[in-house]
């Protein structure tokens, strides 16, 4: 067991392989503030990828409703009630263990295997509000409400230290250096359902017609060809931005997702806890409950809603959330001037140009031409 | 007359002996495999020529090598014979197993039996699936494999009767409908080839130099047939004698075997398995 560095817990933690980032790593940056749970995504991933024999229940891409929905079934709980409580200061240096750190002598990673009906719901939960119930007595009678819930939009994280690619003794999980997606060898993997159970956010499933294991591919056809994934290219909210990201150390600001992760620090990584740094990225929800964001994404959610509340006054980062949604194509390098966003591809060239704020048209409701009142009924 | 009376007595009770249930076998400290007449061609765990074969014991242990291991030891131990033709070896296997278990479903794993032999000649490499430049040839029955052959593959109806699937797009009408290749497109297991996503006759054949390398090869006609009766699998595996590029057994040369069994009610699967800590010397006569 060697030790490697993981900037999202601000130290080094153990894991059985040496530290090798590839060259440049995958990762997507969410906006919570703006999914609405409309599955699009879902369904732009289920339609390309997981149609077949055995994919029947399989969301390689899910949306589900915080803190009730869980896709598996309380995925979340589960794992964090093996962990128990562990301490982390406020600056974000984690004090408490891994997943890989916390093993059992027997395990290669501390872990909870799902049962076939932990994955028969996949909406479980869906719309369902937290905070105090209204049949006792609560409602929205001040401001922030305690009535809470969030949409949470999930892929494989394609993790920089997957607890998948550790678990498998058939070492059938690879990153691939050129981009850091992870993936499952169709065909050496046996089926053992090791990743099944080693991945905490239950993004490696089973396919018991095929009897191997399947995972989220991050669209790698795709990206090798300068695309976005399914799941952010089909996003009707425009609330996904595909990239690739860099460790802090050698972060880009013009990059966009290094931008929003390193320059801005308003998208973090989601239960970096556990110690694998998964590469999806999350602008926290600023009306959910503060304590239940902090078990999510750790003490840096505070600052992390504060710069959020200030973009207004942040023309850059406005300029880079026009472009959320706005090219097909992955952005290597951005640039907002003038009131005007654009977006690059690797060789430079132009992928986008947007106005930070749309022109706006008034038109009266009354034609004078054609003396008749205008109404938007198509 | 008294001398008379404790000679009846001690032939009564050699004849008392001769049928109560013989001595618990022995530890087997050499597997010496004698020529029989019989046919092996088809592996038959209730053949009558098994009764006058001897039987010895090898012990296992929860594999202690290489996370994740199993937490207890499920299989003790497993009573091993062994029988050749001149071209064909093969070895029957009893151990105590308290149900039957053959995969399916998340989570369901597979009863299972390997035997292990060295690939290439020179010292024994090491017993856990060999090392690097030193290979050894197994050969895996798994019970969901037997049971594929004997009733096919299970398919996702008969895994989940009550699961709801609207249609499944390579089944859909349209002319190219059907076509394997097309089929295949949808199930990435198939599509590469992997021999764990095809039906199965039995029994593997896997070369592996070391933890995590094992790869299932082109077999060399080997076959398993196992029966679970009372709470025990009796199995016999039949491999050829001489093997071009795999196990080295031959004939007149000391040999070596080793042994894993997989409780998949337990969970076992993989790495989780018992095994025998030693290889067992083998002589084929």
């Amino acid at each position: 067991m060697g030790k490697v560095k993981n900037w999202h817990v601000g130290r080094e933690i153990e894991y059985p392989y040496a530290e090798s980032r590839p060259k440049k790593q995958w990762a997507i940056v969410f906006d919570l503030n703006k999914c609405i749970a409309c599955q699009t995504c879902t369904l732009a991933c289920k339609t390309t990828w997981t149609s077949g024999k055995g994919q029947e229940y399989m969301f390689w891409n899910n949306v589900e409703t915080k803190p009730w929905g869980g896709f598996p079934l309380a995925w979340d709980l589960r794992i964090l009630e093996k962990l128990g409580r562990q301490e982390w200061s406020a600056k974000g240096e984690y004090g408490g263990k891994t997943l890989i750190e916390a093993a059992p002598q027997n395990e290669r990673v501390l872990h909870f295997a799902p049962q076939d009906e932990d994955w028969m719901y996949p909406n479980v939960g869906e719309d369902d509000c937290a905070g105090a119930p209204v049949d006792g007595g609560g409602h929205i009678g001040a401001l922030p409400h305690d009535k809470w819930f969030f949409y949470l939009p999930r892929t494989c994280a394609h993790c920089t230290y997957p607890a998948c690619l550790a678990a498998c003794p058939r070492k059938a999980i690879y990153k691939r250096p050129e981009d850091g997606i992870v993936l499952i060898d169709q065909s050496r993997c046996k089926g053992y359902g090791e990743c099944v159970r080693a991945c905490p956010y239950k993004k490696s499933m089973y396919n018991p017609y095929t009897r191997t294991s399947e995972k989220c591919v991050g669209c790698y056809p795709a990206v090798e060809q300068g695309i976005q994934p399914q799941c952010v290219v089909n996003c009707i909210g425009k609330i996904r931005v595909m990239g690739f990201i860099n460790p802090p150390w050698s972060a880009r600001e013009d990059n966009p997702i290094d931008y929003l992760v390193h320059k801005k620090q308003i998208a973090l990584p989601y239960y970096p806890q556990l110690g694998l740094e998964p590469n999806i990225y999350y602008i926290p929800p600023i009306h959910a409950d503060r304590e239940y964001l902090h078990q999510m994404f750790g003490p840096l959610v505070d600052g992390a809603i504060q710069r959020y509340r200030e973009l207004p006054n942040d023309p850059v980062a406005q300029g880079l959330l026009c472009l959320m949604g706005s090219t097909d194509r992955i952005m290597h390098r951005f640039t907002v001037d003038k009131g005007v966003a654009a977006g690059f591809d690797d060789a430079g060239a132009e992928l986008v140009r947007v106005p930070v704020t749309e022109n706006i048209f008034e038109r009266p409701a009354f034609d004078a031409k054609y003396g008749a009142i205008r109404n938007n009924t198509p | 007359m008294r001398t008379l009376f404790v000679g009846a007595a001690l032939s009564l009770a050699a004849l008392s002996c001769g049928k109560s249930k013989p001595p618990p076998p022995a530890p087997l400290k050499e597997l010496v495999v004698k020529k029989v007449a019989a046919d092996l061609t088809v592996p038959d765990p209730s053949a009558a020529f098994w009764n006058d074969i001897p039987a010895g014991v090898v012990t296992l242990l929860a594999q202690p090598m290489i996370a994740p291991r199993p937490e207890k030891t499920t299989t003790e131990s497993v009573l091993v014979q062994a029988v050749h033709d001149g071209t064909r070896v093969a070895f029957r296997l009893r151990w105590k197993d308290p149900e039957i278990s053959e995969a399916g479903r998340l989570g369901m794993f597979s009863d299972a039996f390997a035997l292990e032999f060295p690939a290439a000649d020179g010292p024994p490499p090491p017993v856990m699936m060999g090392a690097k430049g030193m290979p050894v040839h197994l050969f895996h029955w798994r019970a969901q494999y037997q049971r594929d052959a004997e009733k096919g593959k299970p398919t996702m109806e008969q895994l989940y009767p009550h699961m709801s699937v609207d249609m499944y797009p390579h089944e859909y009408k349209t002319a190219d409908a059907g076509a394997k290749e097309h089929a295949e497109q949808y199930s990435p297991g198939l599509a590469e080839g992997n021999p764990q996503s095809y039906v199965k006759a039995g029994v593997d054949e896997i070369i592996a130099e070391g933890f995590s390398t094992s790869s299932v090869r082109e077999g060399n006609g080997s076959a398993g047939r196992g029966a679970w009766a009372n709470g025990e699998w009796t199995l016999v595996i039949v491999r050829p004698l001489a093997i071009a590029g795999g196990s080295t057994l031959k004939a007149g040369t000391p040999g070596n075997i080793a042994f894993a069994a997989w409780q998949g009610g337990q969970g076992e699967v993989g790495s989780r398995k018992c095994v025998t800590m030693a290889w067992t010397p083998v002589t084929i006569q």
